[in-house]
């Protein structure tokens, strides 16, 4: 019997393992984001609250409604942008955490927009252009470190995240101030604004710039020869030398197209996102701060597939959008400082396919204890006998 | 066929190391790798497993090994069944696999990746330890190695001693060496055997994954024929001869060219001459005192000049590291060269991108599939445009890629150079060895090319997807082109290269017709010794 039940639990484990490890990319990712809320499970109950209704609001709070999808929809938009900026770099090999930094950068240009008087949709199409400029031109000087030096990518970008921010301070406090409020920048000009699509609601249009964007990344990597370079050198820089493929100019391309998309962020939270349309709150810049580095969880979670990161980035906003509602939920106040965990749990969970390989050694511990358990047992009673 | 199935049958049952019984093993994506396999191991003896590419000989091991389970039936020593879960229980148990492409740690010495396999491997104590156990054992084995050399810096046959002593280390009863010839000088591969004979008779049982019938004939005791997944032979070797195992293991009757170049102990049919007064003058690609340094910086191709003509197939023979690598990497773009001067049809190919190279008309087999040929995790169809993505055909407006036409080119490729894949989105990494050569032979050909530099274009392959390329470069020969073949497979430059050369230490000590020298005379060259020192 022992022998039968050993076989099914092996069998057991052997499929578990199979199916993990041979899961679909897309499976993959929502099975994350189920141990994720798991974990988040645990700990509010833990901490005494009913996981299942603060799920419950937070799930009402993010798809409950037209006003609720809209807000979830509205803070997915600049993570759309800031985790393809993540997936270019390392669909052609490099590890680029500049997104923040370029957030920044974009942010701050596209306020320059308030400075000319242009007609409607020329002021959005000069923001845009501005913002994209930035943020390319703040990838610029870790691209050319890393093409001519070789230096790391993820140091430069990280150091350059931190100099970004100090820089976007300084400039807003005092070159971009509004003259009448010190708190924050001068705002965009009605005129150059997106508009809201749903009114009394924070979704404006922005949301197809950033959809948009990520078709169009799509379109590059997987449909045209550009993408096509740009994903063998990610995946074999040997063989795409050897198939004539410039590895720097792939490199620096996707250097450039990241901060394209980082720029345009910035842009749809200055331009696109009521009711400040600027700058504020001094050194905190709550609403850019960690946008970027949100980005690269969403774009694990998607994959590195831009269509993955809209589905990602939709999920991702709507936890930070239903998060506030559950905070609010009457009797069971969840903190939102828990959806922080959930998202990391998420994040850590993607690495589950990576855990079971472990699974035999664990298995093997299991065995020799019960083995060393058996003998022990069965000692005994010999020398009771004895 | 089923009287020479029972011929290995020993006289005392009981004596075996280990058995397979009724082995069937189904992947999960369906493929039936082995069907109803029984072998028997035993002690003192060296047991040949013979197939072709992708005839279940590594799966068999693998199962013998306990390292994957099998789907149906068992394996069984005489201390009960055995499973394990992992490469180091195996060892634990005696059982030491040493695989093709080799699992070393580059930048760490030889003592460091034995100790490795050991518990609590960097201990001072441990390494000491090591280093003391292994002193002895090359001294017992006749192994020789460096111990303090990072293993990156050894030559492979050297990496691959690193590889056996570091099995042998750990106490086996049976060794499992799989391909181990591929990557040795002749020189290398009479050292191996001799050990292996050494080994056998301490009573290891060693088990010999090939698919050379000379080394079979040369080492084994035994031999068990794999095909399709199959047992179709277990014979004595002395029962046996080159012939009918071919036969086994090829399942048709031989090509006769085939079977001189794979067969034959003797002297080799020598390339008969076809006309020697058109390979005067300058050639399709024509290089001149180039110089070039290997990676370490130390000079590898010493101030070589040679043409290669239409029509013609220039063989390059010699053992593997004479600097082979760097002459078709210098030629191809790969890199640059010190020094010299090299031109295809008159145009400089020094220090011009490879992309520039291919425009010549160039087409590269590499010598490396897996690193520079392919891209793995890539599909079959876009692995065929690789190099020739930025073609017209495939490129419409806007740089986009024209995938109907780039999926109906593949099929065609498939189609022609009997690729066997399920389809044109079939990820490279799924394409059996021979396959993913014939993909790139394939991507080359079609580029319609003037020179083909061809590199190991052979090398891991079967006999029958062997044959099938060096014809198709017979082929191009006849229909004009010319070809730069540089291959370690010596029988092979000799019955199929017009012209040859000798590599040895970065220069050719010798370019001549292959009629002119026998095989001794060459076996010199190759080893560095010139014809005038020779006596």
């Amino acid at each position: 019997m022992t022998e039968t039940k050993r076989t099914l639990e092996s069998r057991l484990l052997r499929g578990a393992h199979r199916t993990l490890t041979g899961l679909s990319p897309a499976f993959e990712s929502i099975l994350a984001a189920v141990v994720g809320l798991l974990i988040g499970a645990i700990l509010m109950y833990i901490w005494g609250f009913d996981p299942w209704k603060a799920y419950i609001a937070l799930f009402k709070g993010a798809y409950g409604g037209l006003y609720e999808i809209s807000s979830s929809l509205s803070r997915a938009t600049p993570l759309i942008l800031t985790a393809l900026t993540f997936s270019i770099c390392l669909r052609s090999g490099m590890f680029n955490i500049g997104a923040e930094g370029q957030l920044f950068m974009g942010a701050t240009a596209s306020i320059l927009v308030a400075y000319v008087v242009v007609p409607a949709p020329f002021g959005q199409i000069l923001g845009l252009a501005l913002a994209a400029v930035a943020g390319a031109a703040w990838s610029l000087v870790p691209a050319f470190l890393k093409l001519t030096r070789g230096v790391s990518e993820v140091i430069s970008t990280i150091m350059f995240n931190w100099i970004a921010r100090w820089l976007v301070l300084y400039l807003t406090i005092f070159l971009l101030r509004d003259p009448m409020r010190g708190e924050k920048t001068i705002s965009i000009p009605v005129a150059a604004r997106f508009p809201v699509m749903v009114p009394r609601t924070d979704l404006s249009y922005t949301i197809f710039v950033a959809v948009a964007f990520a078709l169009v990344i799509y379109f590059i990597l997987w449909h045209t020869t550009v993408g096509y370079e740009v994903r063998a050198a990610g995946l074999n820089p040997t063989a795409a030398r050897y198939g004539g493929i410039n590895n720097k100019r792939t490199m620096f391309l996707s250097f450039i197209l990241g901060g394209v998309a980082a720029g345009l962020a910035g842009a749809t939270i200055t331009m696109g996102l009521p009711p400040t349309y600027a700058i504020y709150g001094g050194a905190a810049m709550p609403q850019l701060t960690n946008v970027g580095f949100d980005g690269m969880a969403v774009a694990m979670v998607g994959r590195n597939h831009p269509i993955g990161i809209i589905v990602a980035a939709i999920f991702f906003g709507g936890l930070n959008a239903g998060g506030r509602v559950m905070q609010f939920y009457g009797s069971n106040p969840v903190p939102l400082e828990i959806v922080r965990v959930v998202m990391g749990a998420i994040v850590l969970a993607m690495a589950i396919p990576e855990l079971i390989r472990i699974f035999p050694a664990v298995k093997k511990q299991g065995r020799e204890l019960t083995g060393l358990l058996r003998r022990l047992t069965r000692r005994a009673p010999k020398e009771g006998e004895a | 066929m089923s009287e020479t199935q029972t011929a290995g049958a020993p006289p005392a049952q009981a004596t075996y190391y280990l058995r397979a019984e009724g082995i069937t093993k189904v992947y999960s994506d369906g493929t039936v790798a082995l069907r109803e396999a029984d072998v028997e191991l035993h002690s003192n003896e060296i047991l040949g497993l013979l197939g072709e590419n992708g005839a279940g000989k590594t799966t068999l091991t693998k199962i013998l090994s306990g390292l994957l389970p099998p789907t149906e039936g068992r394996v069984v020593s005489p201390r009960g069944r055995i499973r394990f879960s992992s490469p180091r229980e195996a060892l634990d148990f005696g059982i030491g696999m040493v695989h093709q492409h080799f699992a070393l740690v580059g930048p760490f010495t030889a003592a460091e990746n034995v100790a490795l396999s050991h518990d609590r491997p960097f201990t001072r104590t441990q390494l000491a330890k090591t280093t003391e156990r292994l002193e002895a054992l090359m001294e017992e084995s006749g192994l020789h190695v460096p111990l303090d050399v990072p293993v990156e810096k050894l030559a492979v046959g050297e990496q691959q001693r690193v590889e056996i002593l570091k099995v042998l280390s750990r106490n086996v009863d049976l060794l499992i060496l799989d391909e181990p010839t591929s990557v040795l000088t002749p020189l290398e591969v009479d050292e191996l055997f001799t050990l292996l004979r050494r080994l056998s008779d301490q009573g290891t049982s060693i088990i010999l994954i090939t698919h050379k019938l000379k080394e079979v004939q040369s080492v084994t005791d035994r031999v068990v024929v794999l095909r399709h997944g199959e047992m179709v032979g277990d014979v004595k070797t002395s029962e046996t001869n080159t012939e009918q195992l071919a036969q086994l293991m090829v399942g048709q009757a031989l090509d006769k060219d085939v079977r001189a170049v794979e067969l034959s102990d003797k002297e080799l049919p020598i390339k008969q001459i076809r006309d020697r007064a058109k390979r005067e003058g300058p050639g399709v690609l024509h290089v001149e005192h180039l110089t070039a340094r290997g990676n370490t910086g130390e000079i590898t191709v010493n101030d070589l000049s040679f043409d290669v003509h239409g029509g013609e197939i220039f063989g390059v023979a010699g053992v593997e590291g004479n600097g082979q690598t760097e002459l078709v990497e210098s030629l191809t773009g790969l890199r640059v060269p010190t020094t010299g001067v090299a031109t295809i049809n008159g145009t400089n190919i020094l220090g011009v991108s490879p992309r520039q190279i291919y425009r010549l008309g160039v087409a590269h087999i590499p010598e490396d599939r897996w690193q520079l040929g392919l891209v793995l995790p890539f599909t079959l169809a876009e692995n065929a445009i690789l190099g020739i993505h930025q073609w017209k055909e495939f490129k419409g407006p806007l740089s986009f890629l024209r995938w109907g036409r780039i999926n109906a080119h593949v099929r065609e490729l498939m189609d022609r150079f009997e690729i066997r894949a399920t389809g044109p989105g079939a990820p490279a990494k799924s394409l059996s060895g021979g396959n993913q050569q014939k993909l790139i032979v394939g991507r080359e050909l079609a580029k319609d090319p003037a020179i083909i530099v061809a590199s190991q274009p052979t090398r891991g392959l079967d006999i029958g997807s062997a044959k099938y390329i060096r014809d198709l470069l017979e082929e191009m020969r006849d229909k004009g082109r010319a070809i730069l073949l540089v291959s370690a497979d010596l029988d092979e430059v000799l019955a199929r290269a017009d012209r040859i050369a000798i590599m040895y230490e970065g220069r050719f000590m010798k370019v001549c017709y292959p009629d002119e020298l026998n095989r001794e005379q060459i076996g010199l060259l190759m080893g560095g010794v010139s014809n005038e020192e020779a006596p």
